[in-house]
């Protein structure tokens, strides 16, 4: 796809064709080129010349990355369709769009406007925070299975949810127990990896231990307090949609509405992370600083998506990877990982609550099944490298 | 091109506790070839990854023109001052074209991405690295001779004055490495002023203007090979006896006889 | 000098000492889980009833409860030490633990299943979690071989990180079905030594016995192993045959444990860690002081969890957990991975 890309868009000039006969083909071509400013292989170029002459403007966008955002865009509209549309009772397509806008039957109405339509909001922005801090994460450490679920973040800023919920400690609301958590658990993995660097395995692992007695400490919150409470606590411990904390969805809209601003304004430093750091660093990166900024970017996401939706970090694994492999290799998609990330939460919560109705299948259960084969599958191919 | 100095003023540089480079002063000569020799840790990485900023030093300072690059902004170094690391490592599947336009990063912004000048920029490092026949190829189908020119015109499209590069040749065999010392002069024909951490003494002698001799994070010798390369130096940095003789093709010196001091 | 010898290794005087040190420990410890509980039996009635008398109450709560918990405790924490230290010494890998690389979990998975699938008896469930435990180890060995993650300590243990969550998920989903499943596993799924009783531990034997005699069979070669397979190979052992021979017992060993008190993470890590800390590396000398120090540590976890939040009870998972991942942490962060 990329080659076929590349061979329709490399921009051979229409003047070519007038080149002295005997001249070195590649020679002429070149100095066509520059003459007039042609936008790299598989980009488009947006120009425009500034008033006051200080060279004019210009940006590049990325055909490739552009159309996957746009497919992912359609491909999200209709799975947000079907995700109002079926259910416990279902609804015909026709039925939904003029509920949408309080038209209709007074019960679909009810049941699109009351009950799906805020789920539905409540899982594509968690996706979309998910997606977005997996592929921060992922270009942060320079690897692709190092996201936030796996190095223990969920696993923290649930134990905080949960001990919020089960009135321990500091009376604070769940969503910010949650950023403290999301915090704490960073720190701790982050500053246990301290002296080998995030590079590589070693700093997951020690991501997985975090996760691990952050997972213990939740059980033992549970185990402290009386059944109802426990019961109250439970939706926390595996992830779903379906206990949502009053305000914790504004929060949450709010703060990736910031982070993805941050993470779009990030996108040129997010590009150079990818190379090693003394390369990063030798084309001009602040490499600290900027890991700071992807770091706190990434937490916040993490901790206010957990708020909501309790620790379903695999969509930041799966979310980035069906991104990456629409993208182009090119830049780090961060739109993209967004829009899938909201898609497959999307999705995994409309088949946890259709496949076995009446009962429902927590979302959290439904992207484990999903997405464990889906880790095995990374680790089991011959990669030369992580992160592709 | 404006020429520009580099120089260390007391420049201590340590990793924890140890000390690897001990109050070094020391100035590259502007446009020319130098070359930082020693044996394995003496420091010389560490004083090149000094040189480029990815090491804060505890004592003294890098000055370039005069001033300490501890002050300048990340991207105001960039454009004057590009590197290449020992083990660079680029994401998969970038092609050699992209990874040049990289190097114009510094130079460009959020809202100015692609300039014609960065697109002339890019040419002429493409062609004066040799790499334009390889443009649109990933760089990991390249052999290593062709992915390190690759990686060179990416310091080239910098175009900064000076380029540090940490033993640019040390996957290399023999041939690749050829290639690579050969667009080294050229660039400093240019008038670039190149700097590179090298591990044979041979190929410093015969493609260096200035040497640089570590040992112990000490300067041992400084000057153009021919004056500062004796047997007496080669015993100092490596503890090995040698004789040393002039190639007879382009005269630059050759170490022959080699074995262990007192042998 | 050597007065006791392993599998035709000797022991060192100091390594017989450390042993002696290590049983009088686990002796105290078991008197210690015999006289405190989280009920209103105290150690002093409890210790009344060790001296044969006691009132009828307290008999029925040291000899019915906590006798049994007490007996499967050593068993539990033997097996899963001694699985843990062969599981690490047939990797190379210090971080290989069954709880880690799933093949706890594949034990779990099965019983869920078999209950499901309406199986109820007790006994079975030794044999359907055996299965599932050699399946679990199957699976996660040959991820890593096949993607040549084997020689990567901590890729492995991405891997079994990963079949560990997806079977866990598979485990809740199939729980989700069936109420009655849910119900008679959900004290067990979290790990726990309770409400265990004396013919548990009677349908554990033969298995134990049949890894005991597999464990005294494979351990001289393991220890070649350790230097390498062509260097074991070069001294006439059969590697592959070990390695079959060593994920049987491993499976026997995790699938009793697991049956018994549901799946318990990282005791097979730090067991091995600390025995490996007083014995230095042979396999030999490692699988004699994992035989003390597993008991001791689930155990000492068992009371913890008693005490803790008493009257209520913590699950036992909680504890190992809570003590194990530090000491995960601790092996990974360490300069060099030594490869076993």
């Amino acid at each position: 796809m990329t080659r076929v890309l590349r061979v329709m868009h490399s921009s051979i000039p229409a003047e070519s064709g007038t080149r002295q006969p005997d001249a070195n083909p590649l020679r002429s071509r070149r100095e066509d080129r520059s003459r007039r400013v042609i936008a790299p292989a598989g980009h488009w170029r947006l120009a425009w010349q500034a008033s006051n002459g200080s060279g004019g403007y210009s940006l590049l966008i990325d055909r490739r990355s552009f159309v996957a955002a746009l497919l992912l865009t359609i491909a999200l509209m209709a799975a947000s369709l079907a995700y109002l549309a079926m259910g416990s009772s279902s609804l015909a397509l026709g039925a939904v769009l003029p509920a949408l806008v309080g038209r209709g039957d007074l019960m679909a109405v009810f049941l699109i406007q009351e009950l799906r339509l805020p789920r539905l909001a409540a899982a594509c922005l968690t996706g979309a925070a998910f997606g977005v801090a997996g592929c921060l994460m992922q270009t942060l450490a320079r690897n692709r299975l190092a996201t936030p679920g796996i190095i223990g973040i969920d696993n923290g800023a649930t134990a905080f949810a949960v001990a919020s919920v089960v009135g321990l400690g500091v009376s604070l609301a769940p969503p910010a127990m949650a950023l403290v958590g999301a915090t704490t658990a960073a720190a701790l993995t982050f500053g246990l990896a301290a002296g080998g660097g995030t590079r590589g395995y070693r700093f997951i692992v020690a991501g997985i231990g975090v996760g691990a007695v952050f997972g213990a400490i939740t059980q033992l919150l549970l185990a402290k307090v009386s059944i109802d409470i426990a019961n109250a606590a439970y939706p926390w411990t595996v992830g779903t949609l379906n206990a949502r904390p009053a305000g914790a969805v504004t929060l949450l809209a709010i703060g990736l509405a910031f982070g993805l601003i941050a993470a779009l304004w990030l996108t040129r430093a997010l590009s150079l992370m990818r190379f090693s750091d003394a390369v990063a660093a030798g084309l001009g990166l602040h490499v600290a600083r900027r890991r700071w900024q992807v770091l706190s970017v990434s937490v916040l996401l993490t901790g206010l998506a957990v708020a909501v939706a309790g620790p379903v970090g695999l969509i930041g694994l799966i979310g980035p990877e069906i991104a990456r492999s629409l993208s182009s290799s090119r830049g780090v998609p961060i739109m993209a990982s967004a829009l899938a990330g909201a898609l497959v939460m999307v999705l995994a919560d409309l088949a946890g609550r259709v496949l076995l109705s009446p009962i429902e299948i927590p979302v959290g259960i439904v992207t484990a099944v999903v997405g464990g084969p889906w880790l095995l599958w990374i680790l089991l191919r011959p990669a030369s490298r992580n992160l592709a | 091109m404006t020429r520009h100095e580099l120089a260390t003023r007391n420049l201590t540089l340590r990793y924890g506790r140890a000390t690897i480079i001990d109050e070094l002063a020391l100035s590259l000569p502007a446009g020319q070839v130098t070359a930082i020799v020693g044996p394995n840790g003496c420091g010389k990485s560490t004083l090149l990854a000094g040189l480029a900023r990815l090491h804060a030093p505890s004592q003294g300072a890098v000055l370039l023109d005069g001033n300490d690059i501890q002050q300048l902004p990340a991207r105001e170094l960039a454009r004057r001052l590009a590197l290449l690391p020992q083990e660079a490592i680029a994401p998969e599947g970038l092609t050699v074209a992209e990874l040049v336009r990289f190097g114009r990063q510094p130079h460009q912004g959020w809202l100015r991405q692609w300039s014609s000048e960065d697109q002339q920029v890019v040419h002429r490092a493409l062609a004066a690295a040799d790499v334009d026949e390889l443009a649109d190829r990933s760089l990991d189908t390249l052999s290593g001779g062709q992915r390190q020119r690759a990686w060179i015109a990416m310091t080239i499209a910098q175009q900064t004055p000076l380029l540090l590069l940490d033993e640019p040749t040390s996957a290399l065999d023999l041939g690749h490495q050829i290639e690579v010392f050969e667009l080294v002069r050229r660039l400093a024909t240019d008038g670039r002023t190149v700097v590179m951490v090298l591990h044979d003494l041979a190929s410093a002698c015969r493609y260096a203007d200035h040497l640089l001799a570590l040992r112990n994070g000490q300067l041992v010798a400084a000057g153009p090979p021919g004056d500062v390369v004796t047997t007496d130096l080669v015993r100092r940095l490596y503890d090995i006896d040698c004789t040393l003789i002039p190639d007879p093709a382009t005269g630059s010196l050759l170490l022959a006889n080699v074995r262990r001091v007192g042998r | 000098m050597d007065a006791v010898t392993f599998a035709g290794t000797p022991l060192a005087r100091h390594l017989t000492l450390r042993l002696a040190g290590l049983l009088a420990l686990l002796a105290l410890v078991c008197l210690a889980s015999l006289l405190w509980g989280a009920g209103d039996v105290g150690p002093a009635r409890a210790w009344s009833v060790l001296m044969g008398q006691g009132d009828p109450e307290a008999r029925f709560v040291v000899g019915s409860l906590r006798l049994p918990r007490t007996l499967i405790g050593l068993m539990v924490g033997v097996a899963l030490g001694v699985a843990g230290a062969l599981l690490q010494a047939v990797t190379r890998n210090p971080l290989a633990e069954p709880g880690l690389l799933g093949v706890s979990a594949g034990a779990a998975f099965a019983v869920a299943l078999a209950l499901v699938f309406g199986a109820t008896a007790t006994t079975m469930r030794v044999g359907v979690a055996q299965l599932g435990a050699m399946a679990g180890c199957l699976c996660v060995l040959g991820v890593a071989r096949f993607s040549g993650a084997g020689n990567d300590p901590v890729r492995l243990v991405l891997a079994g990180a990963a079949l560990t969550g997806l079977l866990l998920s598979l485990t809740s989903l199939l729980l989700l079905f069936d109420q009655r499943a849910a119900d008679e596993i959900r004290f067990w799924i979290v790990g726990s030594l309770s409400g265990r009783r004396l013919d548990h531990l009677l349908s554990l034997l033969p298995s134990l016995l049949l890894a005991g005699v597999i464990v005294l069979a494979v351990a001289r070669p393991l220890a070649a192993l350790a230097l390498g397979e062509r260097v074991a190979s070069g001294l006439g052992h059969r590697p592959g045959l070990i390695r079959l021979l060593v994920i049987v017992a491993v499976a026997l060993l995790v699938g009793a444990a697991t049956a018994t008190a549901g799946p318990i993470v990282f005791i097979g890590l730090v067991v091995p860690f600390a025995a490996r800390a007083l014995a230095g590396p042979d396999i030999r000398r490692t699988l004699w002081l994992c035989l003390p120090l597993g008991p001791l540590m689930v155990i000492t976890a068992d009371i913890v969890s008693r005490l803790l939040v008493a009257p209520s009870e913590l699950p036992l998972g909680v504890l190992t957990a809570l003590c194990g991942a530090p000491v995960l942490v601790a092996v990974v962060r360490a300069r060099r991975l030594p490869t076993l």
